[in-house]
């Protein structure tokens, strides 16, 4: 019976990874059963991923046009795109309008998807009913979604000016995405709307596995509510947290569907994103080399995300 | 976002870990839950309701569609049918193709030692950031001298290139908490490595698993881009596709359009809430084992 | 250290991989079958939605039994045409009929992708010149127009008579007229300044109407047309809302009565005539000055025959496209969509049977081709042209300093 729970109530974030592994040494054939355990992912992760990565960066090397496609000559033009990339006059506002829809979009997502994960852990009546029906959103194609937001946000007739003004708190309709002080700031909290299922549904899942026995051994401590929140719910969520955010910078940094859905990159370039210039320059101007100069800008930005993220990872670990 | 900071705190102040006795009558948390769900719910109702609009827009709707118009739906259950019954087959087998290959390489990085693991960690973000254009292009040409357009398994494979990058990363989190102790007093039991992996860690993993499964689900679900690429004809059509039947570059049916993106996650939510009771009863299966 | 080598050798090895197993096959492609009759074509087109993807499917028909072969017809959504087109390309799986958006088919003959219809023998004198400007690269024909649309200005006929206003002729009266029908939460105007390139068409009717030339945007004739644009919007006359909507918006704000008069197009009009209470009538785009001639851009598909390699194929392929210019199938495709035969032999008769279809016939007849002058050089103007109009609109940048500052970008 109890070996799982047992276990169980040693906490989590600071695992015992001192780990078996580290002094003995295990015949080959262990390791070579160890090795097998990651060869079908870093197979797929090859066939599936490699190709396309090298195919990106060299891209963004060659003067690639509608042209090449058919006759495969795409000449060396060294840095260039990324010549064209930096100097051109939509990369700063762009490059400003990424961190912004990242760090909002983020931000929201983050602490509402916790929050409602943290209610939700309570069990109450149709709370697992109530929970898996937050993730409806995630359902609806993306072009169905945006086009409803569109509808919503109409500065005219819809709904959401007209029921701002009904309970009294603006008194002219507020231009969603027909003003460029205001569009970007639509543009994310759609994106957090988007995000927060994914936030609650894996913070969630965090959060249950937990073990009660800590709570329960801090409340003999006198730790609750808040104090037991930090001391117990934040140390132990850490690794999922963690991730989360990591995929959340992952994921939001390259949206694309969402903005050209609501306002492709406009009005007057307010809601330009990298991923929006890569896309526009890609798909519009057929300029294919500039447009994998922008995708590599942003593999380059998650990248640095990426190893804070083994940074902090490891530093878990090695604690 | 002050409601939200608002909300962080309070279930947490009155933590069940003190026992079973709530101030709070549970049904009040019901009704809040209720209210959540409906304020982030509302852009889908307000799809229905544009749904039964007889113009498929709601310039000039009131709240309540009160004179439905359900010609988007007859359009849709007739049209769609199959291409709901190749979506679910789809998704399906993403789900199941990504865990398999997901699931024992995320215990590796989470529990063996190896050296490589942050760059295994780094390359799997990575793969996550290439646009999926740049990889549906060389699908499309590698497929093609395979064979593998219009069908199924080619559809799984392309979809699990959302799905298996993300299982890792996911399970691992969750995986990372496993203490080892477990898994070692299995094998001084006598298991194998394997048999240790399938009779311990996936046990234990449930939740994290049908967790990473449903985002499986939805990313296949969702997706549109290799549905486009990698089919040619009309024997394997994901709903995505079919719904752009109705989006024309100048015309598009909008009542047919939601009518079909209503009915599409239909059979979806069913099985959300199958796999939601699963962890539910993962949860307090556990607990009281 | 010991990592970055680690990365390359990973790189390396996933780069090899699927090379290799695309190159295996890459001979298979394309196997030449002339000589031997051919039965089947293949045909790629973006008709694929209803009602049109029918309309389209009969039209073919009848010409794959003129011709004699069955076809084997694939859809793609519009806007991923030439992303699908750029792949086949690459895979040399191009359709041996291909139907292409008119601004992309010079850019696409430029890549050599594309057969010249000349060296097939087939007849293009019927064809309306400015319909075939955008279908000529470096003098040979590419492609045959397909029945061709444009713009023009639709009124709520109810509305304009109620309040006393003629149809406008002329910009001012265009305004007066507006300002005139804008009432409660009815707009006088809608019309599309999106940031797409619907935005940059529904904008060169004005800038072409008023003598405007896309090879240099930075004249008074162009910002004259801009400039009516701020009036409008800035008098209140049409929405603020007009930076984000489509065409397709534009025509629900019409249905739903909250705009009096909009610039739209004429393959609205089966989604208008599901509508009947909305009584509606065209005229062409208002003149700026009197003695201008309403100037529109040349919408519509054409029909082209890649290079397959496969001479036999592609000399069918030209015959089935042919086909599709012939008399009867202009007049059949455009009675069905609503769209004007390119071949001005048939204008007389086609608003005879549709006379609703009067103004855009006399528009597509002086209508220009958007990559007349440009080529593959249009894509750069409309986006200076609808970022410029955005600039304006939203009060970003007056108009004199619009065109410099949307090209600059």
């Amino acid at each position: 019976m109890p070996t799982i729970q047992r276990s169980a109530l040693q906490p989590i974030a600071v695992p015992q990874t001192r780990n078996t592994l580290s002094a003995r040494k295990r015949f080959s054939q262990e390791n070579l059963m160890k090795i097998l355990f990651v060869v079908p992912a870093g197979l797929y992760i090859a066939l599936f991923f490699g190709y396309p990565v090298v195919k990106n960066i060299t891209m963004s090397l060659q003067e690639y046009t509608t042209r090449t496609f058919f006759t495969g000559e795409a000449p060396w033009v060294g840095f260039e795109n990324y010549v064209t990339v930096f100097s051109s006059n939509l990369f700063s506002p762009a490059l400003l309008n990424t961190a912004l829809f990242t760090i909002g979009s983020i931000a929201g997502q983050f602490a509402i998807g916790l929050a409602l994960a943290s209610f939700f852990k309570r069990r109450f009546p149709l709370s697992n009913f109530l929970r898996s029906m937050l993730l409806l959103p995630w359902l609806l194609p993306l072009i169905v979604g945006s086009a409803t937001w569109r509808s919503i946000l109409d500065q005219d007739s819809g709904i959401l000016n007209r029921f701002l003004e009904a309970i009294g708190v603006i008194q002219d309709p507020v231009p969603w995405l027909t003003s460029p002080a205001v569009a970007l700031t639509a543009v994310v909290l759609v994106n957090i709307w988007v995000g927060i299922p994914f936030n609650v549904t894996i913070l969630y899942g965090g959060l249950q596995d937990i073990p009660d026995e800590l709570y329960e051994a801090a409340a003999l401590d006198g730790a609750t509510g808040w104090k037991a929140f930090r001391h117990i719910t934040w140390p132990n969520l850490q690794p999922v947290v963690s991730v989360v955010l990591v995929l959340g910078v992952v994921y939001t940094i390259k949206v694309l569907d969402i903005i050209l859905g609501l306002t492709n990159g406009g009005p007057a370039n307010a809601t330009q994103t990298l991923a929006v210039r890569s896309y526009q320059e890609s798909f519009i101007d057929f300029e294919f080399g500039v447009g994998a100069a922008y995708s590599n800008v942003l593999i380059l930005i998650s990248l640095l995300f990426a190893i804070i993220y083994l940074r902090a990872n490891r530093r878990a670990v090695d604690e | 976002m002050t409601t939200a900071a608002a909300i962080k705190l309070r279930p947490e102040s009155h933590k069940k870990a003190t026992g079973s006795r709530q101030p709070v009558h549970p049904g009040l948390f019901t009704a809040l839950g209720v209210v959540f769900l409906a304020i982030m719910l509302f852009p889908i109702y307000w799809m229905v309701n544009a749904s039964l609009q007889p113009s498929g827009n709601t310039l000039t709707a009131g709240l309540f569609p009160t004179n439905p118009h359900f010609g988007g739906y007859e359009t849709a259950i007739s049209q769609q049918g199959r291409n709901l019954v190749t979506s679910l087959i789809v998704s399906v087998g993403t789900v199941l193709f990504s865990l398999a290959i997901a699931a024992p390489a995320a215990y590796a990085l989470a529990q063996f030692r190896f050296r490589w693991i942050n760059v295994a960690l780094l390359v799997i973000l990575v793969s996550q950031m290439i646009p999926g254009i740049v990889i549906a292009n060389a699908l499309y040409a590698a497929y093609n001298d395979l064979g593998l357009l219009n069908s199924i398994p080619g559809l799984i494979l392309a979809d699990a290139t959302h799905a298996i990058p993300f299982a890792i990363l996911i399970l691992r989190a969750f995986m990372i908490g496993i203490p080892p102790s477990i898994v070692e007093a299995a094998r001084v039991d006598g298991a194998g490595l394997v048999r240790a992996f399938f009779s311990i860690v996936v046990p234990i993993s449930r939740n994290s698993l049908i967790t990473a499964g449903l985002f499986s689900f939805l990313f296949s679900w969702s997706d549109f881009l290799f549905a486009l690429t990698l089919t040619t004809t009309q024997d394997v059509r994901p709903v995505t596709l079919g719904i752009y039947q109705y989006l024309g570059s100048e015309v598009s049916n909008w009542s047919a359009v939601m009518a079909t993106a209503v009915l599409s996650s239909l059979p979806a939510i069913v099985l959300l809430l199958i796999a939601q009771k699963y962890i539910a009863a993962g949860a307090t299966g556990g607990a009281v084992k | 250290m010991n990592t970055r080598k680690k990365i390359t050798a990973v790189l390396a090895m996933a780069a090899v991989v699927p090379l290799t197993f695309t190159a295996c096959g890459s001979g298979g492609g394309g196997g030449a079958t002339s000589g031997e009759d051919v039965k089947t074509l293949t045909v790629l087109d973006s008709y694929n939605n209803e009602p049109d993807k029918s309309i389209l499917q009969a039209a073919i028909d009848k010409c794959a039994a003129q011709v004699g072969v069955t076809i084997e017809r694939t859809t793609v959504p519009g806007k991923d045409r030439m992303q699908t087109v750029l792949q086949r390309s690459s895979s040399r799986t191009l359709p041996d009929v291909l139907m292409l958006d008119n601004p992309e088919v010079k850019d696409v003959a430029a890549t050599g992708a594309l057969a010249p219809l000349g060296g097939y023998g087939v007849d293009t004198a019927p064809f309306a010149g400015n319909s075939l400007d955008a279908v000529t690269h470096e003098g040979e024909i590419y492609g045959l127009p397909l029945p061709a649309d444009t713009l023009g200005l639709f009124y709520n006929a109810d509305l304009l008579a109620a309040a006393g206003v003629e149809p406008p002729k002329t910009w001012d009266e265009l305004k007066a007229a507006a300002a005139k029908l804008t009432v409660g939460d009815q707009y006088g105007l809608a019309f599309s300044a999106a940031a797409t390139y619907e935005g940059a068409w529904q904008f060169l009717p004005f800038m072409w109407t008023n003598g405007g030339d896309e090879t240099k945007l930075d004249t008074p004739e162009v910002k004259e047309a801009l400039q009516l644009y701020v009036d409008l919007v800035n008098s209140g006359s049409a929405s603020r809302s007009v930076v984000n909507w489509t065409q397709a918006d534009v025509k629900d704000q019409f249905l739903a009565g909250k705009a009096a008069m909009m610039i739209n197009g004429p393959w609205q009009i089966p989604a208008l005539a599901q509508a009947p209470q909305v009584k509606w009538d065209t005229v062409q785009i208002p003149v700026n000055k009197p003695g201008q001639t309403p100037t529109a851009p040349l919408g519509g598909m054409v029909w082209t025959v890649p290079m397959t390699g496969d001479e036999a194929k592609q000399k069918k392929a030209a015959e089935f496209v042919e086909c599709t210019g012939s008399e009867d199938s202009q007049m059949a495709l455009g009675k069905a969509r609503h769209t004007v035969p390119v071949r001005a032999d048939l204008h007389e008769a086609y608003v005879k049977e549709l006379p609703t279809m009067e103004a855009f016939t006399e528009q597509v007849e002086n209508a220009k081709a958007r990559t007349g002058k440009l080529g593959a050089e249009w894509p750069k103007a409309g986006t200076t042209i609808y970022t410029a109009v955005q600039l304006a609109l939203t009060g970003q940048a007056s108009v004199e300093d619009a065109f410099s500052r949307a090209s600059a970008g």
